[in-house]
C-alpha cells in the first residue's frame, strides 16, 4: 500500500504494487518524479519541520518556509538523484540535506525571498506546531545538540506510525472491522497501562477472547501497513530490513 | 493524522514487535533475549503445559531468505540430538508471517555468570570438556557452529552444559541440508555494520574476501573474520574453543597466582593459533590434551623440560612419593636406632 | 584390572616387600619367612578392603584414610599377637595401607556394567 497523503503538487493514489520513492525520483516521467516527492514530503515534512525548529531555533514561520524550501530544493536541484543507497540511509541523507539547506539559507539570509510563483505544499503546520508545543512543554525533553539525530529518527518513526494508523483505520472501515480499530485505539493507543482485556471486553460487550483475536489482527495489520509505508521510502531491500528493525525496536 | 506521544510510540513499537502466536499452541510469557537474526521469548506450550523458548525471526525478510535460514537452523538442531545441544521441539510460521521455532527453555545461567561461582580450575576445565563433547558431536555430523562464545553457552539448573544459538551454523555435510550445493548453505547478510555497533555482539563485519560474514570479534577465527567462508572447517570452531578456554581460565589466573600453568597456556595458544594448520586438527584432540592436563600427564601442545617433567611427575604422584619416602625414612630410623 | 584385584596384587607385593625389610632387623632375621608370609597376607587383606572401598567411594583422601585405618588395625593385631615390635609393625603396616588406598583410588576399573545394559 502506497502512501495516501496528497498535496497540491502531484497527488492522487499510488500504484498498489511495490513502489520506491528513490527509484521513482530517477524516473524519466515527470509525474512519477512529482509523486515521489509527494511521498517523500509525506514521510519527512514533520520530522524536518520539528528538526529545523528545535536545532536551529527558528520561529514557526521561518521553519515553515525552510521546510517548504527544502522540498522544493530537492525537486529543483534533483538532489535525490545524487543519493547513493549503498552509502547511507535515505533518512540520513534527508537530514543532511536539511542541515546543508538551512545553513546555506542562513548564510545567504539577505538574498531575495522566494517568489509567490514557487511551488507550495499544503502542509498542516499549525497542527505540527501544536504537537511540538506539547512535546517541548518540559524543557528537559528538548534534545541536546548531540541528540538531534536521535530526535530526527524518533520524529520520523512518529510520522510513519501516525500515517500507518490512519491507513489501518481506513482498512478497518473498508473491511467492516471498525470494532477491531476501536479496540486497537483503546488499548494500544491509550496511555492507560492498567487496562486489561477483561475491562476492554466489558466495555465493548464482547468476550476477552474476541478482544485478544481482534487486537492480534489489528496489530498484525498495523505492522504490515507500517512496513509498506517504510518500504516505499527505502532505497533498497537491505535498507528496508535495517530500518524495519529500528522501527519495531529490534535494535534495542 | 493523530499525534502519538512518546509513551504511545514506545507501546506501538513493542506491540509491533511482539509475535502473534494466535493459531499456535503457545502463549507468550515474556521477552527473553535478542540475537542477530531473531528474538527469543519464553512461551507456554498449552498442550504439554511446559515452558519453552520461542525464537522468532525479527529481521524483516522481504525475500524470504532469512526465514529459510531460521528454519534451516531448526532442522540443523533437530539433527544434532545430543545432551549438550539445545533440542528443538517445533517450527513453523506465525499468523503475522514470521517464522519461528521452539526449543527447550533452559533455566540456568550463561557461562560467564556461572563461572563466577566456579573458582576451581579443574572444574572449569571439566565444564570445557563438556562443551567440547557437544561441538565434537556437531562436527561429526558435518556442522560447524561458527559463533562459539560465552554468551552462547548455558549451564542449566542441573549442571548440564548446552551449546546454544546455531543460527550461524555452516553445514559441511550437504546431507543435513538437503542441498547438494554447499555455497547455498551460507548466510549472506548484505547489511553493513551499524555505526557504533557493540563489538561484543554477533555482528556483520565489513565485506572482505568471499563476502560479508557474521561472527563475534574476539572469538571468530581469522579466516572467518576475513570472509573466507568457503574454506572454513572444524578448525575455525577450534579457534573459538581456544578463545573460550582462554576466557574460562583467565579469570582463574586473575584470582589466584596470576599465572596459568604453562601446559594449559600452550593448549590455549595451540587451539587459538592464527594459522589453522597450527591448531588442533579436531576437537577431540583438544579435549584429549585437556584431559591429559587434568590427569597430570604430558600434553601434546607443550614440550616439557626435565625440571617440569619431574615437577609434574611429583605432583601427579605426590601422595605415593611422600608415603614411600615416609616408609623409607621410617625404615632407616629403625635401622639406625633399633629398639630393644 | 578391577580395583579389588589391583588392591589384592599391590597389597601382596607391598606386604611382601614390607615383610622382607624385617631382614634389616637382625633380631628377627631367623623368622623372615614367616614375617614375609604374614606381611603379605596383611597386605592382601588391606588391598582387597581398599579395593572394595574404592569401588564405592571415589575420593583419594578418603581412600588413603581408609587404607590407613585398615593397615593400622591389621598391623596392630599382628603386633599384639607378637607381643612386641609395635612401632616396627604398625607404622610400616599403616603406610602400606595408605599406599594401597591411594593406588586403588587412582587406578583400576570400577564396578562391572549392570545386567540391564548388556
Amino acid at each position: 500500500m502506497a502512501p495516501k497523503d496528497s498535496f497540491a503538487l502531484g497527488g492522487g493514489d499510488f500504484p498498489a504494487t511495490r513502489w520506491s520513492v528513490v527509484a521513482a525520483v530517477r524516473s524519466a516521467d515527470s509525474n512519477e518524479r512529482s509523486r515521489a516527492l509527494d511521498a517523500l514530503c509525506a514521510a519527512y515534512w514533520k520530522p524536518v519541520y520539528k528538526y529545523i525548529r528545535l536545532k536551529y531555533s527558528k520561529k514557526p514561520e521561518e521553519a515553515q518556509d525552510l521546510t517548504q524550501g527544502l522540498f522544493i530544493e530537492l525537486l529543483e536541484r534533483d538532489l535525490l538523484s545524487r543519493f547513493e543507497p549503498g552509502k547511507s540511509r535515505l533518512r540520513t541523507y534527508i537530514r543532511l540535506c536539511t542541515d546543508s539547506f538551512v545553513l546555506n539559507e542562513i548564510k545567504h539570509a539577505g538574498r531575495q525571498k522566494r517568489g509567490g510563483d514557487s511551488v507550495h505544499f499544503a502542509l498542516d503546520f499549525p497542527a505540527v506546531e501544536g504537537e511540538l508545543s506539547a512535546q517541548t512543554i518540559d524543557p528537559a525533553s528538548i534534545p541536546s545538540p548531540e541528540r538531534f539525530e536521535e530526535f530526527f529518527e524518533r520524529e520520523w518513526i512518529r510520522s510513519l506510525f501516525s500515517a500507518a494508523i490512519d491507513d489501518l483505520k481506513e482498512l478497518c472501515a473498508a473491511r467492516d472491522k471498525q470494532s477491531a480499530f476501536a479496540l486497537f485505539e483503546s488499548y494500544d493507543l491509550s496511555e492507560d497501562e492498567h487496562l486489561s482485556y477483561t475491562e476492554l471486553a466489558a466495555a465493548h460487550k464482547i468476550t476477552a477472547s474476541d478482544v485478544t483475536n481482534q487486537l492480534a489482527w489489528a496489530r498484525r495489520e498495523f505492522r504490515l501497513l507500517a512496513q509498506e509505508r517504510l518500504r516505499a521510502i527505502c532505497a533498497t531491500e537491505e535498507e528496508f530490513v535495517r530500518e524495519a528493525k529500528i522501527l519495531f525496536g529490534g535494535d534495542r | 493524522m493523530r499525534f502519538l506521544n512518546d509513551k504511545t510510540l514506545e507501546k506501538l513499537r513493542s506491540a509491533g514487535a511482539v509475535p502473534d502466536l494466535s493459531g499456535t499452541r503457545y502463549t507468550l510469557v515474556e521477552f527473553l533475549a535478542r540475537g542477530g537474526m531473531g528474538a527469543v521469548y519464553i512461551a507456554e506450550d498449552q498442550s504439554l503445559k511446559r515452558r519453552v523458548a520461542l525464537k522468532v525471526l525479527e529481521t524483516e525478510d522481504p525475500e524470504g531468505t532469512l526465514a529459510g535460514r531460521l528454519l534451516r537452523e531448526a532442522r540443523v538442531l533437530v539433527q544434532l540430538e545430543h545432551p549438550g545441544i539445545v533440542p528443538v521441539h517445533d517450527a513453523g510460521t506465525l499468523a503475522d508471517g514470521r517464522v519461528f521455532y521452539v526449543m527447550k527453555f533452559v533455566e540456568g545461567a550463561q557461562l560467564d555468570q556461572f563461572l563466577a561461582n566456579v573458582p576451581v580450575l579443574s572444574e572449569r576445565l571439566r565444564l570445557f570438556l563438556r562443551i567440547c563433547e557437544a561441538v565434537s558431536f556437531a562436527h561429526s555430523r558435518g556442522i560447524l557452529h561458527r559463533d562459539l562464545k560465552p554468551a552462547n553457552i548455558m549451564v542449566g539448573a542441573f549442571g548440564e552444559v548446552l551449546v546454544m544459538d546455531w543460527g550461524l551454523a555452516k553445514i559441511l555435510d550437504p546431507r543435513w541440508s538437503g542441498n547438494s550445493n554447499r555455497d547455498e548453505n551460507e548466510t549472506r547478510f548484505a547489511s553493513k555494520p551499524e555505526p557504533g555497533a557493540n563489538n561484543q555482539n554477533t555482528q556483520a563485519t565489513g565485506a572482505t574476501g568471499d563476502g560479508i560474514v557474521m561472527g563475534t570479534p574476539g572469538y571468530m577465527s581469522p579466516e572467518q573474520a576475513s570472509g573466507q567462508i568457503a574454506s572454513l572447517d572444524v578448525r575455525s570452531d577450534i579457534f573459538s574453543l581456544g578463545k573460550l578456554l582462554e576466557f574460562m581460565t583467565a579469570r582463574q589466573a586473575a584470582s589466584r597466582t596470576g599465572k596459568l600453568p604453562r601446559a594449559l597456556r600452550a593448549i590455549c595458544e595451540k587451539a587459538a593459533a592464527t594459522n589453522p594448520s597450527d591448531r588442533y586438527a579436531t576437537v577431540s584432540a583438544l579435549a584429549d590434551d585437556i584431559s591429559r592436563f587434568l590427569d597430570g600427564q604430558p600434553v601434546s601442545a607443550y614440550r616439557e623440560n626435565l625440571l617440569e617433567r619431574t615437577q609434574r611427575f611429583y605432583y601427579r604422584y605426590q601422595a605415593a612419593i611422600l608415603l614411600i619416602l615416609m616408609y623409607l625414612a621410617m625404615r632407616v630410623m629403625f635401622v639406625l636406632y633399633p629398639r630393644h | 584390572m578391577n580395583k579389588i584385584l589391583l588392591g589384592l596384587l599391590l597389597g601382596a607385593l607391598l606386604g611382601a616387600i614390607d615383610g622382607g625389610t624385617a631382614w634389616l632387623t637382625p633380631a628377627v632375621r631367623a623368622q623372615i619367612v614367616g614375617i614375609i608370609i604374614g606381611s603379605t597376607m596383611k597386605g592382601v587383606i588391606a588391598g582387597v578392603a581398599a579395593g572394595i572401598f574404592a569401588r564405592k567411594v571415589n575420593s583419594v583422601p578418603l581412600g588413603i584414610l581408609f587404607g590407613l585405618v585398615v593397615g593400622f588395625v591389621l598391623a596392630f593385631l599382628v603386633a599384639f599377637l607378637q607381643h612386641g615390635y609395635y612401632f616396627e609393625i604398625i607404622l610400616p603396616g599403616s603406610i602400606v595401607g595408605m599406599l594401597v588406598g591411594w593406588a586403588t583410588q587412582r587406578y583400576g576399573t570400577s564396578a562391572a556394567t549392570p545386567a540391564a545394559a548388556r
